[in-house]
């Protein structure tokens, strides 16, 4: 067994995924890759993941620290229990059904939040520095990073299908029960493989300043690919009976695209025998396997040697645009808040890692009012009073980004640089957290909610542009709450670690519950309550106009 | 004898920019050499370059009287290599911090543990080794960074500005380490901003101005073209000799009499 020098002594108990990545030594080594040294990486990565950064401590102190524990792991109960609603599959006999629904989830989990926050490891060029100069090739290293990301996105998979593996042991078989096991680990390897071959493509072909937003547009583009899946999904399966859940299965040529079908295919199979559709599709899953292998282990060195892009970008003048000077006279209140809108709009102009954590999970707080609305315009039919509730439901679920927005903002690659604020007399905390919040509002949620509310006029002309405003007015104030329950400390001054990376996305899903009794409570008052949406806009105003000028004091 | 380190007509440019526009120099072992610059002149970048840690645009390089094979990082196994503005992996302490990279030269825990140990306390801060790098100070920090430089015996070091932070005890120290390093017959290349110490210390000199190496050789023989110190040389060949007008300019600045464009 190898040794721990990591940790709280020699005597520590190795963890588990160090004794099941130690079994798969041999592998790593026939690939070119120095195990030894990979391990070393990986523990040290690991334990850095657990700790969090002192903020008081007396120099050089050889006090025995506190060994803390990894809060990914530790969290991961609750995805666990979240995912229990998908057990509402086994009312359904048809396993092709259940398990596409489940994979389907399980690839929306995984390309929609994980990825997007672990881009930050694969993208790290600290390591180049203080690895790269030590005999260490680019294949350990790309190795040591996609072990180091695939721990957790393993752990997170198993945890969000374990509700779905256990019971389909108990209404499956045992069979169904290892397929599904494998399988699952095979998703998330997927996700991984296909993240870090998508990365060392743009890394290869491009470089400086357009690389930033590469990546952040392909992982939008990744959640507008979900969208189309979602939609086609619909398309292929159809509830034809609800009273005995039967489901029929219309699968033709153009949904072979539809990867996560090519997961429930061997299930198929198994229940119903060797049809030609689901041979087809099994084939298809291991080719997709077989090459997502290939070209991780000519692409996995890319990433590395190609980092140095990323720091080397030509410097473009800054300048401030016309929505920023406009909005920051009309929404500041004071210089001093002022100054903080700005410094704001521009750090998050600038930061790459801040766009590629926060843009794919507004564009997955995209998906359910873009598809809703578009699966609800069906050929020609008539808007009817019941549509009407649907659609003036959709542009609340442009809320879901605001917890991811309220976490976003608490870390930066900078933040060593909050030392300025914090020489700041102490009532600038207040503008600060105003300002932050007034900028995501403008430049985030505003185009979200944009977007979505003229889509709706646009269908049914400016009958509900109180209630529209309304909602933007709520969403607002649901921002400033949030942020305000979410604050620690001052903005951007928090160290972005691999271990963070499962909070905003935990918060969007708990978040969820209140949002739709909010979001409802407020169309049921509006809309059969006559005049309430012009009180809803007064108190709303006023409330809007409270939090502008003294939020966040204490 | 072959040169430890040659470097052959080596450009470097990022984003069209041209940063070494032909680098031309050859180490020979047990050499203490000076590399220096104006800011921005393309020291590091050099340095980096023979690490591996950027890719050449053209020239070529040698080292260890090899070819440099970017495939091929077995001779960083013999390099030494201090950053200049290293970013630590701060919730380590030091022991951690030296053991994590002992082992990727494939040293034994014992070993290193030892060696550290030694070391620490030679530079005062065995106190510390168990210490959270977050908590250390700067100087405590290069402390560590030059240990972890050592702590494989290397054959040859690349030490970018070395001896910043330090208090003069242990610049005394490290100054002192160099010389008897020089005896080990180790080769040793470092730059600095401080030119005194650059002067004393070097065997020869190198000064990279615009992308090109501009002046090549001891200090004694480097006076001749322009008498007084190695500053003034410096200033001399980088062509530099604005200092007053520019101070006026920088304290009218701050005064808000502006003469100058944004």
């Amino acid at each position: 067994m190898m040794r721990n020098v990591f940790g709280t002594g020699e005597q520590a108990k190795e963890p588990v995924y160090l004794k099941l990545i130690d079994k798969l030594a041999p592998l790593y080594t026939k690939v070119g890759v120095d195990y030894r040294q990979m391990r070393t990486i990986l523990e040290m990565k690991m334990t850095v993941d657990s700790r969090k950064e002192a903020v008081i401590q007396s120099v050089g102190s050889n006090a025995k620290q506190k060994e803390e524990k990894n809060h990914f792991f530790s969290s991961l109960w609750v995805y666990a229990i979240i995912s229990v609603f998908l057990l509402f599959l086994f009312v359904y006999d048809n396993w092709v059904f259940q398990y596409t629904t489940y994979f389907s989830y399980i690839f929306i989990m995984l390309f929609s939040t994980m990825l997007a926050n672990f881009s930050n490891i694969l993208l790290d060029t600290k390591d180049a520095e203080l690895i790269g100069t030590k005999p260490v090739s680019q294949k350990t290293i790309g190795a040591a990073k996609a072990t180091h990301i695939g721990i957790y996105l393993v752990s997170f998979t198993f945890a969000v299908g374990l509700a779905v593996m256990l019971a389909t042991f108990y209404f499956n078989g045992i069979l169904a029960g290892i397929l599904i096991i494998l399988l699952t680990f095979l998703s998330s390897l997927w996700a991984l493989g296909l993240t870090i071959i998508m990365y060392s493509t743009v890394l290869k072909h491009f470089d400086g300043e357009k690389l930033k937003n590469i990546i952040a547009y392909s992982q939008i583009g990744v959640s507008i690919f979900m969208v189309m899946g979602y939609y086609l999904m619909g398309q292929i399966f159809e509830v034809i009976d609800p009273a005995t859940f039967l489901v029929e299965m219309n699968l033709s040529v153009g949904h072979a695209l539809l990867f996560p079908m090519w997961f429930v295919a061997p299930f198929g199979l198994l229940q119903e025998g060797i049809q030609t559709v689901y041979v087809v599709y099994t084939l298809f899953l291991v080719a997709g396997t077989v090459a997502i292998g290939i070209l991780y282990n000519m692409n996995s060195d890319k990433i590395d040697s190609n980092l140095q892009k990323m720091n080397k970008a030509k410097a473009k003048p800054s300048s401030r645009s016309f929505l920023e000077t406009g909005t920051a006279k009309l929404l500041s209140a004071g210089s001093l808040e002022k100054a903080y809108y700005h410094f704001t709009w521009q750090l998050t102009k600038n930061e790459r890692e801040f766009k590629t954590r926060l843009y794919p999970s507004i564009a997955s707080a995209m998906i359910f009012p873009l598809v809703l609305f578009f699966s609800s315009l069906r050929g020609d039919q008539p808007i009817t009073s019941q549509n009407t509730l649907t659609f003036l439901y959709l542009p609340y679920f442009t809320m879901l980004a605001i917890p991811m927005i309220a976490v976003a903002t608490q870390f930066s690659v900078n933040y060593k640089g909050s030392w300025l604020f914090e020489l700041s007399p102490k009532h600038a905390k207040a503008p600060f957290l105003r300002a932050v919040t007034k900028v995501m509002l403008v430049k985030i949620l505003f185009p979200m909610y944009g977007l979505i509310s003229l889509l709706i006029v646009i269908l049914m002309g400016f009958t509900y542009s109180v209630q529209l405003l309304n909602g933007f007015l709520l969403m607002s104030a649901i921002l400033y709450f949030e942020m305000k329950r979410s604050s620690q400390g001052l903005p951007f001054s928090r160290k972005y670690a691999a271990s963070e990376a499962n909070q905003g996305c935990m918060a969007s899903l708990i978040f969820f519950i209140p949002v739709f009794v909010v979001s409802l409570a407020m169309i049921l008052l509006q809309s059969f309550v006559p005049y309430a949406e012009w009180g809803v806009l007064v108190a709303l105003i006023a409330l809007n106009a409270w939090w502008m000028n003294k939020g966040f004091n204490k | 004898m072959e040169p430890i380190v040659e470097l052959v007509d080596v450009t470097k440019q990022f984003d069209g920019t041209p940063v070494l526009k032909g680098v031309t120099f050859s180490v020979m072992p047990g050499e203490i050499i000076g590399y220096i610059g104006p800011n921005g002149a393309g020291k590091s970048t050099t340095v980096k370059i023979i690490l591996g840690m950027l890719k050449k645009d053209s020239g070529t390089i040698r080292l260890f009287d090899q070819p440099l094979d970017p495939n091929d990082v077995t001779y960083k196994a013999r390099i030494g290599y201090v950053p200049e503005n290293a970013e630590l992996y701060e919730t380590l302490t030091a022991k951690e911090y030296l053991l994590f990279v002992g082992e990727l030269y494939g040293m034994e825990e014992q070993d290193i543990v030892e060696r550290a140990g030694q070391m620490m306390d030679a530079l005062g801060i065995k106190d510390a080794f168990h210490g959270r790098l977050s908590s250390f100070s700067k100087g405590m920090r290069q402390k560590v960074l030059i240990i972890s430089s050592l702590i494989h015996d290397p054959d040859i070091l690349f030490w970018d500005e070395p001896l910043s932070g330090l208090d003069a005890n242990s610049v005394q120290i490290i100054k002192e380490l160099l010389a008897k390093l020089k005896e080990e017959g180790k080769t040793i290349f470092y730059s600095s901003h401080v030119m005194d110490t650059v002067e004393k210390l070097s065997d020869r000199i190198l000064i990279l101005h615009d992308g090109h190496v501009v002046a090549d050789g001891p200090f004694s023989e480097l006076k001749k073209e322009a008498a007084g110190t190695l500053e003034q040389l410096f200033n001399t060949l980088t062509g530099f000799d604005q200092h007053e007008a520019l101070a006026e300019q920088f304290l009218n600045g701050m005064k808000g009499e502006i003469t100058h464009d944004a």
